[in-house]
């Protein structure tokens, strides 16, 4: 409760501030900086320009569904309660969002929705993480150990993120022309098998290119130790490609309009073509790919104005609704919280809590190899 | 002489805006790529300022790169052909018809009410092995099974050409839209058949047009990242996707930078080319 | 007329239609598709249905980015056909020395990958301090619209003869009474063509956009882009056939007035 009052004093004197002047400072540094340029149609949009003030937390998430879900469940209540403004952005790609948080000023941006434990690392490694104080977060008691964990192992028993959701990518086939038999027999190797030429596709992201070379050439995903022999499944997996498909809109249509028969792909995406209808077969092979994302906290955020939000994002009701909406599993443990009926039936659920059968990416090796293979990856991608 | 020197001030008045404006926004950004390229990547992601010849080097003398410049020109000069002979005629008519050409232009400009990833990837609905075409073949007996005809070179150059043909039109149907038809008339009555009088008069009266249309769609052409990604296979990248893939996937910003210069080098080569022929052709018209 | 010019006038205009045709086989495309019952589009479709229209109707997210993309693309026209023909009336109308380089200076924001200039912008504005805002976005979308601009305009500028202006000036006309009766009207074409131009394009685009757009400013594109990663909901077709409808009413009225000007300046 002195919470509440805390944040809402830090709101009214924020917009004390901003009545008394403060304001016309920030758009005079605007009109020395631009020569005047963005001034005159800034000033009606300035609201907008300094989200990082304790008047409003920005988040930056996926769109549609996804963000439908948070604003309903989570931002409104949140700003009912604190008088805190969300301010919701969105992005296409986490490199994408990457990039724009490089070119960005301290603070500018708050919460991100980022995939991957890696991702996790990558944002430590370059300086933006933060430390949250877990008291102000009540709901972080229902996530999954495990989840947490991983986390903490990358920054130092600190936590910089709540994790969110996670899923898998495995692989996805047309049972009208490969049969579950096939697949049980082939596994990642269906990839690479040259009798569905033509009709194969895959991600074109780097990881996913040498997470799944490495099943095919039989090697421990988290220490591929022959690299030759995964690059050489790469260009194997290229040469029988139509496609590499950059989106789950890409991936769906492709498969559903039987553009491809075989490819790997994103576990909620598959349970959304199955929900509509397509016979569409979903596996995850021995080792198989296993993600979670996290809603992860900026340095130079306003911390326990977050902190208080992502309590809102973790509660139960927030939780279930995202994770329906994108088809992908809520970090939160089935064995403390009741998930309703929709997320048990969801690939890669584990009903345990104890997330044993996934394998995650070891952020370690993986971003060790990341400016080298990605830059390799560019090049075998392009037939060389 | 004062008369003059107003004279003389008066183009820089009228320059004043834009050039500041495109030297404020885009020469001086340019310089901090510039100062990037030459700073190095680390292996952790941080980057090293100071005075780095490699990522040059590794532009300029790396075959891959060359490769991939060399077939990005060849895909955005097929596509500049193929918008100037699907465009040309098409402004032509525009020009010419008895019906409303405003009506026409702004019909042109009608696809990009819908938004380019969402038009672009509407060709898989239309080409797919589902798409329109083949359920139109099959239904008609025409083939029994439906064709691969998606995500190869020639898929990438369609989808170029939808998306830079209105380009070309324009330009040209603005050049012929100036072009006083009594001029052809006048050809006409001296003998010249139409297609002669076309040849001889309407035509290089039009080229400053189908110039700066070609230019449009080359560059563009040159630029673009999206329609290799919805639209082409394995091995059809394009010069601007190497661009992106340093900047946003590998966040290698220096690379990204000297690749990108490199890119503006060649095409600011061509736009001089293109103007110094601007230049000869509104001497022409001076001369006739 | 003869024959002969007739035929060939019969190919130009069966070329045109074929062209035009090509051009609308898209937007055919979503406009189906917004009225398909299932959310992929498959050939033949399965069923129709008017709901992701009742859905658009209430989703406010995509239709404040409608807006934004509107009220965007209006301004970014109006200030880009403005530099644009204030800067091609110089380079054509008077000996600037270094005139070359000068165009070639002005067509240079798209020779600029346009990752490349909106990252360059952003390292800039660190620099400098400034916090992203709607005026950063909308000065962004100037830069990469002036070419577009200018090339269309010199083009016509060019071909307007010299002589009608230096008769007008002879009658005793100021230059700035010149401009507005003479050359205005005649390269009224292109200053249209240059802000249609300008204002699709800034409608269009999305690389800039997504790392200029300030927190809270979505339009059309980037809601789309946003969408990607689960699967982008057909309502965006639902709002392209609303587009569509609606500009083929606009052209309508266009044509409406296209006519009376043309009667009241009596070509």
């Amino acid at each position: 409760m002195t919470k509440k009052m805390d944040n809402t004093t830090r709101y009214e004197r924020a917009r004390e501030r901003y009545m008394n002047g403060d304001l016309d400072r920030r758009s005079f540094l605007g009109l020395i900086g631009a020569a005047g340029l963005a001034y005159g149609v800034s000033t009606p949009f300035a609201k907008y320009a300094h989200a990082a003030t304790t008047d409003q937390v920005r988040f930056d998430g996926w769109g549609g569904v996804v963000s439908e879900a948070f604003r309903k469940h989570a931002f409104d209540p949140y700003t009912g309660k604190t008088g805190i403004k969300v301010v919701d952005g969105t992005f296409g790609g986490g490199d994408e969002y990457l990039s724009r948080v490089k070119a960005s000023q301290p603070g500018e941006y708050n919460i991100a929705h980022l995939s991957g434990v890696f991702d996790y690392a990558r944002y430590h490694a370059l300086g933006l993480s933060s430390e949250l104080n877990e008291a102000n977060i009540p709901n972080l008691e229902y996530v999954i150990p495990k989840l947490v964990d991983v986390f903490r192992g990358v920054s130092g028993g600190k936590l910089s993120c709540v994790p969110y959701d996670y899923g898998t990518t495995g692989l996805a086939y047309n049972r009208k022309y490969i049969s579950d038999d096939e697949m049980q027999e082939k596994g990642a190797k269906i990839l690479i098998d040259e009798a569905h030429k033509g009709k194969i596709a895959g991600w074109s992201d780097w990881r996913t290119r040498m997470w799944y070379a490495a099943l095919q050439t039989g090697q421990n995903p988290n220490e591929i130790s022959d690299e030759d022999a995964a690059w050489d499944a790469v260009r194997t997996h290229r040469d029988l490609s139509l496609k590499y498909w950059g989106s789950g809109a890409e991936l769906m249509s492709l498969l559903a309009e039987e553009e491809i028969y075989a490819t790997e792909a994103w576990s909620g995406r598959i349970y959304a073509l199955q929900e509509q209808g397509h016979d569409i077969g979903y596996m995850d092979p021995p080792n198989g790919f296993g993600w979670q994302e996290c809603l992860f906290v900026m340095k130079g955020s306003p911390m326990e104005a977050c902190e208080e939000l992502l309590n809102f994002m973790l509660a139960p009701e927030t939780s279930i609704a995202v994770a329906e909406g994108q088809n992908y599993p809520t970090a939160l443990d089935p064995t403390k919280v009741d998930l309703g009926d929709k997320i048990p039936t969801l690939p890669a659920f584990d009903p345990t809590g104890t997330l044993s059968g996934l394998t995650f990416a070891d952020p370690d090796f993986w971003n060790g190899h990341e400016a080298a293979w990605s830059k390799t990856f560019g090049r075998v991608q392009k037939g060389y | 002489m004062s008369v003059e020197k107003r004279e003389a001030r008066q183009p820089w008045i009228l320059l004043s805006p834009a050039l500041t404006a495109v030297t404020l926004l885009l020469f001086v950004p340019l310089l901090f790529i510039l100062v990037y390229s030459f700073w190095l990547r680390t292996a952790t992601g941080a980057d090293v300022a100071g005075f780095y010849l490699d990522n040059w080097q590794e532009a300029l003398t790396d075959p891959f790169y060359r490769d991939i410049l060399i077939s990005t020109l060849r895909i955005a000069a097929i596509t500049t052909v193929a918008c100037a002979v699907m465009g040309y005629p098409s402004a032509y008519f525009i020009a010419r018809s008895q019906g409303n050409k405003a009506v026409l232009l702004l019909l042109l400009m009608l696809p990009f009410w819908i938004s380019y990833i969402i038009r672009t990837m509407s060709w898989i609905n239309i080409l797919g092995v589902s798409g329109a075409l083949n359920s139109a073949l099959m239904a008609l007996g025409i083939i029994s099974e439906p064709i691969q005809m998606l995500y190869n070179e020639v898929t990438v150059i369609l989808g170029l050409v939808h998306f830079l043909l209105p380009f070309m039109i324009l330009n040209i149907f603005v050049s012929l839209d100036g072009i006083d038809t009594n001029l052809e008339n006048a050809a006409n009555s001296l003998g010249a058949t139409k297609w002669q009088a076309f040849l001889q008069v309407t035509l290089p009266l039009s080229l400053p047009g189908l110039a700066a249309g070609g230019l449009l769609c080359f560059v563009l052409g040159a630029g673009t990242y999206i329609t290799p990604l919805v639209l082409g296979g394995p091995r059809d990248a394009m010069f601007a996707n190497l661009v992106f893939e340093a900047i946003i996937t590998q966040l290698n910003w220096p690379l990204g930078s000297a690749l990108s210069l490199m890119l503006l080098a060649v095409l600011g080569a061509l736009v001089m080319i293109y103007n110094r022929y601007l230049g000869m052709a509104q001497l022409m018209k001076g001369l006739g | 007329m003869e024959t002969r010019f007739n035929m060939g006038w019969t190919l130009i205009r069966g070329w045109a239609v074929l062209v035009y045709i090509f051009m609308f086989l898209p937007v055919a495309v979503v406009v189906l598709l917004s009225f398909n019952a299932s959310q992929f589009g498959n050939f033949p479709m399965t069923g129709f249905s008017f709901r992701w229209f009742v859905e658009l109707a209430g989703n406010e997210a995509i239709l404040r980015a409608f807006r934004t993309s509107i009220i965007l693309g209006l301004l970014t026209a109006l200030i880009s056909t403005t530099l644009g023909v204030l800067a091609s009336l110089a380079l054509v109308r008077y000996r600037v020395p270094g005139a070359n380089a000068i165009s070639t200076l002005l067509i240079a924001p798209i020779l600029v990958p346009e990752v490349v200039l909106a990252v360059a912008l952003l390292l800039f504005l660190n620099f400098l301090g400034v916090n992203k805002s709607f005026g950063l976005l909308l000065a962004g979308h100037v830069i990469f619209t002036l070419p577009f601009v200018i090339l269309v305009v010199q083009a016509r500028l060019v071909s307007i003869k010299r002589d009608v202006e230096e008769a007008a000036m002879s009658l005793g006309a100021s230059p700035v009474q010149t401009f507005f009766q003479i050359t205005l009207p005649l390269m009224m074409p292109a200053v249209l063509a240059g802000a249609l131009f300008a204002f699709t394009i800034s409608f269009d685009d999305i690389t800039g956009t997504l790392f200029w757009k300030p927190g809270g400013v979505e339009t059309v594109p980037t809601q789309i882009f946003a969408m990607l990663r689960n699967s982008i909901s057909p309502e965006i077709n639902a709002l392209g056939t609303v587009m569509i409808v609606m500009t083929v009413g606009l052209p309508l009225l266009g044509a409406v007035i296209a006519r009376a000007m043309a009667r009241k300046s009596g070509t």
